[in-house]
């Protein structure tokens, strides 16, 4: 019935003559682009079967780009068969309904219908017997195992709940194949969480699924959404003015046993939400109260833009949303003012004021990133449940990697960010709410963030940030084109594919092969997926002075991987970087040499063994050999040219030592003759 | 008591060495033509080419001149001879330069010495000059093997 149930969704197939053949994924699993399925949990979905099992009804998720999977999520569950979650079961990459390479987070078929699906009318109100037995227990149940694996689901919502029949306990909908809480609407997060850019939401905690769940019982139980045709933005407002619960509930009236439930779930302070444990049980949760003190109200309101400020929640979303106006206003003295004297809190104003002194004594006037610290160190200290708010930015610091990803082509965003890390304002966050938080970890994780962007050359930056923070985010190198590189072993596959078509090409090679492989986007993803320190290498590929060093380091970095992912033979991949060897042999002074390596590089290129030509191209022995003979023959050649010039020079030397022979000769030929008269006079 | 360097007499210039040279030559010649007449006649007859030779030969130490010296010592040594077998007397001397082989042969000989002095540096100078010709042949060659081997520049 299950399968039947979700079969009755599947949309409308594209022509199947123009489609890819089902493609092959980790863990044996086929994705067939050509069964398109409705949209489960905000992602395209495909059929899916698994090798061996046919029959096994699988569905998988295609992976939006600039949206990377929860790589921990995934790490930790898919070896674990989970109760009522539909766990993920493996992932990879297969061609889209396109043809084009996509990556795929497969798990089971949902059990049976969304409780409210996307765009269908509401559902009937549900009873308090079938909100506690079908939502309640299971979800707090599968919540309970998830939580035993430190992991969160993040997308606890009515169209990602399903059950096979009414009556039936209802499943967990996936939440793996896209950031944290990225697809989930606004009402069901914790404002916190909610006034985050939708990539920066971060893994959060199982009270964030808790509160969630929370205001699904609220839909079910009312049939309709509460705060509907509000913008985001008020309904925020709402939450952190009114609270969760009097704002979520201020338009229906709950069964009270609902309502002591659900009033916990939403508590303000994750702390006092019931754990999934204690919600197995709804009488003992029921019976559990925690004392939340209100937001203490100020004897007079502050108006900023549209808002009237009753608390310092209320102050801290009001600075949060207006950055610059907020930084003003702090410098200015009116936000410890009003605490004082309007809202009486002298501590919490001595506290605003000590941060303000100690912006102006570090930075001059106009230092808009001075100005941010001092924001955000504010916000922090007014609310310390709020997210980091960095110019117009908040986010949870775990959510950091996300927001890069999804920042990826906008530039202002990028600068921002950029600016947050620089900064170390996830330091400086954490030390304003040091009991929320540890400050020592999230200060060190600043710190090597920092550390990451400063990193001169290919090896750093921006891009090497986002791929360190996100290890399943493809590598987005526009030399790779269609490729879908995920892991290191996808690297060089993807590669020699965008070689093969040009493998017969000579120079001047046709683009991309006019350059080398390893761009400065590659060389980011590079250095985040290895384990070892390739920066000397990828300094080297960036000196644009020294072209052969730097092709000599591609293949370095290229051979070492194809020898650690034991990838098989890349004979484009080789002729490529050949390609750009090539001109480097012309810096082998010896003749011989230079032409036994061409012959050879041709040769190892046919074969398609990236160490071969390593070993061949980048012999330190052979090349100091080559250095000093090329030294003995300039030595020599200084010999000759020397003797050379003394031959020449010595033409008047000559000269006079063949005239002095010469007569030398002549008398010693005299003196012959002379004898032979004297021996014939004596005999005469 | 300091040593005080003994003193070394100086050397005697080049010019009054060649002229205590001259000096006692013409003693000698005076002395050979007052003790010895007729023999400083035939000598100064048969050698008369040496002595012209002398004269003209400016290099240092005269070597082509002193070739043709021996050359006419050479062939004099006969006629000198038949001088003192014959008494030694004018009349002797007369006789033996009357002879029609004595004087041609002498001044032949000096003729052959003075030519022999001339060609023989020449011929020296053809065999050097041919010897460096061939070396420079055979080391051109080997740089231009240099060249294409280590692409070293050609000169």
């Amino acid at each position: 019935m299950a399968d039947t149930a979700f079969a009755e969704n599947e949309a409308k197939s594209p022509e199947p003559g123009a489609l890819a053949p089902p493609g092959r994924i980790e863990g044996g699993f086929a994705v067939d682009p050509t069964r398109r399925l409705a949209a489960l949990a905000g992602h395209a979905t495909f059929a899916a079967t698994e090798r061996g099992d046919d029959r096994a009804a699988l569905v998988a998720m295609q992976v939006a780009p600039g949206a990377p999977p929860r790589a921990q999520a995934l790490s930790l569950l898919a070896v674990t068969s989970l109760e009522r979650v539909m766990g993920p079961l493996g992932q990879g990459a297969a061609p889209d309904a396109a043809g084009q390479p996509a990556w795929f987070v497969v798990c089971r078929v949902p059990p049976g219908p969304a409780l409210w699906p996307a765009n269908a009318p509401a559902p009937r109100p549900w009873s308090d017997a079938e909100l506690l037995d079908c939502l309640l227990r299971p979800v707090a149940a599968a919540l309970e195992t998830l939580q035993a694996r430190h992991v969160t689901h993040r997308a606890i919502r009515p169209d990602n709940l399903f059950r096979p029949a009414q009556g039936e306990p209802v499943t967990l909908g996936p939440a793996w194949a896209a950031p944290p809480a990225s697809f989930q609407p606004v009402l069901f997060e914790p404002p916190y969480a909610a006034l985050c850019h939708k990539a920066g939401r971060g893994e959060g905690s199982i009270a964030d699924d808790v509160y969630a769940l929370g205001v699904t019982m609220i839909v079910l139980a009312t049939g309709r959404l509460p705060m509907a045709g509000l913008s985001e933005a008020e309904i925020i407002r709402r939450k952190v003015d009114l609270g969760s619960y009097a704002a979520l509930t201020a338009e229906t009236r709950l069964s009270p046993a609902i309502a002591d439930l659900v009033r916990g779930m939403l508590a303000e302070d994750p702390d006092h939400r019931p754990t999934p444990a204690l919600l197995s049980d709804p009488d003992a949760a029921r019976a559990r109260r925690v004392a939340s003190r209100p937001p203490h109200r100020a004897q007079r309101a502050l108006e900023h833009g549209d808002m009237v400020i009753w608390t310092a929640r209320m102050l801290a979303l009001a600075l949060a949303g207006d950055p610059e106006e907020a930084a003003r206003l702090l410098r200015t003295g009116v936000v410890d003012r009003w605490l004082r004297r309007s809202l009486g809190d002298s501590a919490l104003a001595a506290r605003i004021e000590e941060a303000c002194r100690q912006r102006n004594s570090e930075a001059e006037a106009d230092n808009p990133r001075a100005d941010g610290v001092l924001v955000a160190r504010a916000v922090a200290l007014l609310d310390p449940l709020a997210p980091l708010c960095w110019r117009g930015v908040a986010l949870w610091p775990d959510g950091l990697g996300a927001l890069l990803a999804d920042a990826a082509g906008d530039a202002q965003r990028l600068a921002v960010l950029r600016d947050l890390v620089e900064s170390e304002a996830i330091g400086v966050w954490a030390a304003a709410r040091p009991e929320r938080c540890d400050v020592m970890v999230l200060r060190a994780d600043a710190q090597h963030h920092h550390s990451l962007l400063r990193l001169r050359g290919w090896a750093g930056g921006l891009s090497r940030l986002t791929y360190a923070l996100n290890p399943l985010l493809a590598c987005r190198s526009p030399r790779l084109g269609a490729g879908m590189v995920v892991r290191l072993a996808d690297l060089l596959p993807a590669l020699e594919a965008v070689a093969a078509p040009h493998a017969a090409a000579t120079p001047p090679l046709p683009a991309p092969l006019d350059a080398p492989p390893i761009d400065p986007e590659i060389a980011a993803f590079l250095a985040a997926r290895l384990e070892q320190r390739i920066e000397r290498d990828l300094a080297l590929i960036a000196d644009p002075a020294d072209r052969d060093r730097a092709a000599r380091a591609q293949l370095r970095l290229l051979a070492w991987l194809q020898r650690r992912t034991r990838a098989p033979a890349l004979p484009a991949l080789a002729a490529w970087l050949a390609a750009h060897l090539r001109p480097g042999l012309a810096n082998w002074r010896g003749r011989k040499r230079r032409e036994m390596l061409e012959k050879t590089t041709g040769e190892l290129v046919r074969t398609g063994q990236l160490p071969a030509l390593l070993a061949l191209l980048d012999d330190p022995q052979a090349r100091a050999q080559d250095q000093a003979d090329a030294q003995a023959a300039d030595e020599a050649v200084r010999a000759i040219d020397a003797e050379l010039q003394r031959i020449l020079e010595a033409r008047s030397a000559r000269a006079a030592l063949a005239r002095r022979v010469g007569r030398e000769i002549a008398l010693s030929a005299a003196l012959v003759a002379l004898a032979i008269a004297a021996v014939a006079a004596a005999m005469a | 008591m300091t040593e005080v360097p003994a003193k070394t007499a100086p050397a005697k210039a080049p010019a009054e060495a060649a002229g205590s040279r001259l000096w006692l030559g013409g003693l000698a010649c005076g002395a050979g033509v007052v003790l010895a007449a007729p023999s400083m006649v035939l000598a100064a007859v048969l050698l008369l080419p040496s002595l012209l030779a002398f004269v003209a030969d400016r290099d240092p130490g005269r070597a082509a001149a002193r070739s043709v010296a021996v050359f006419g010592i050479a062939f004099a040594l006969a006629p000198a001879l038949a001088l003192w077998r014959g008494g030694g007397g004018m009349d002797a001397c007369l006789d033996v330069l009357s002879n029609f082989t004595a004087l041609p042969l002498a001044w032949s000989a000096q003729a052959g010495g003075w030519l022999l002095s001339e060609l023989a540096p020449l011929l020296v100078r053809l065999a050097l000059d041919a010897h460096a010709a061939a070396r420079t042949r055979r080391l051109r060659a080997l740089r231009r093997r240099y060249e294409e081997d280590w692409g070293i520049p050609p000169a």
